[in-house]
């Protein structure tokens, strides 16, 4: 242990401070007929998340902005925006990736659902559908007296599928998905294909049908738009061709 | 305007050009049957077609048809391999430089059409 720690550098000296205009697509329904842009200077570290910056302007600059944070750490799935034209969660986005010093950012709430107030949405519909995809688990043989085992090849196959945390930034980035809602979404199929390829999961024939219909994987097609916003990094669109073949092959 | 990346501008521009192919099949479609009512209806749209918009439009039906297709073939591919998903960008930068080409082509063949009508 050395015997003196250093003396914390200064914030205002050692830190790089950077200004930012943060413009947010605002809407109070009480208000306002239609969305409309305010932009509000702020001061901020490099090294700050867009999260950081947004609580700033609720807590010193405008109370009345809403919008859904809970975690902070990118693993609750509570702020997804469409942040500088893209989607991302605002807690692991870092302001020196979107802005420069001087320089404007965008926040919007994310598309095809509802907005409820400023950057908060109704997320209702796409909870509907995750629902709609059966996501618990089914297995009606007899539980073994301990666990039900996968080999670690068993357990790669649905690794990426089970790092979902349902933020919506993949499902509310589908071109397909904003023109039509009835869509079940990126998202969805996802949580599918975590069951589907689940090796201890016994459904797997209902769950292909309900990815067969209409409303399912068929309507994909191939934007990559959830791929690139996965603030998790899930190949989607890889997972999506999976699920599509094994649709396919079940039926031939 | 949402920013995606390639996937999102090919998936894009292969709903607009089988849109302009559905088109453009339709009114050759129905110009063409206009000779069931002799050749002077026929003839009085089809002299339409001389009109400099309809020239530039030979190529840029051909680029559709070109990048349609091919983008088509990319789709295939995708759909079916692992390695396809992977490698869509440099195949989409592959079916513009495809189309590109083809377009070129078409414009220089059908320069003096181009430019000084039939």
């Amino acid at each position: 242990m050395p015997e003196t720690y250093p003396a914390p550098a200064n914030a205002a000296e050692g830190v790089a401070m950077m200004r930012v205009n943060v413009k947010i697509l605002r809407f109070d329904p009480e208000k306002d007929r239609k969305a409309h842009w305010e932009t509000y200077p702020v001061e901020a570290q490099a090294g700050d998340r867009v999260l950081d910056v947004i609580n700033h302007v609720k807590w010193y600059l405008d109370p009345s902005l809403t919008f859904r944070r809970s975690c902070g750490h990118g693993i609750c799935g509570s702020d997804a925006m469409l942040i500088n034209g893209r989607n991302r969660l605002a807690c692991k986005t870092l302001l020196r990736d979107v802005a420069k010093d001087g320089g404007t950012i965008t926040v919007e709430p994310i598309r095809g659902l509802k907005v409820e107030k400023d950057l908060l949405v109704d997320m209702e519909p796409f909870f509907d559908s995750y629902r709609a995809i059966m996501p618990y688990f089914i297995n009606e043989s007899p539980p073994p007296p301990a666990e039900r085992l996968q080999s670690p090849e068993q357990a790669d196959r649905m690794a990426h599928s089970s790092n979902c945390i349902l933020c919506a930034c993949c499902t509310t980035s589908c071109p397909i998905f904003w023109v039509n809602g009835s869509y079940l979404g990126p998202a969805s199929i996802v949580q599918a294909h975590r069951f589907i390829f689940d090796s201890r999961d016994q459904a797997t024939p209902q769950r292909l049908n309900i990815m067969n219909q209409n409303t399912g994987v068929w309507r994909c097609r191939t934007a990559y738009n959830c791929t690139e916003a996965c603030p998790r990094d899930i190949p989607i669109t890889t997972i999506i061709e999976e699920v599509k073949r094994a649709v396919m092959y079940q039926q031939a | 305007m949402y920013r995606g990346r390639e996937g999102q501008w090919a998936f894009l521009l292969h709903r607009l050009s089988g849109l302009a192919i559905l088109a453009y099949l339709l009114i050759h479609v129905i110009s063409i049957s206009l000779f069931m009512f002799g050749e002077n209806a026929y003839m009085t749209v089809h002299r339409l077609y001389d009109f400099w918009l309809f020239r530039i439009g030979l190529v840029l039906i051909v680029a559709g048809v070109v990048y349609h297709a091919f983008n088509g073939l990319r789709i295939i591919v995708m759909d079916f391999t692992g390695t396809g998903v992977a490698y869509q960008r440099q195949m989409w930068y592959g079916v513009l430089a495809i189309s590109v080409l083809a377009a070129l082509y078409t414009a220089v063949r059908l320069y003096p059409r181009l430019v000084g009508g039939y």
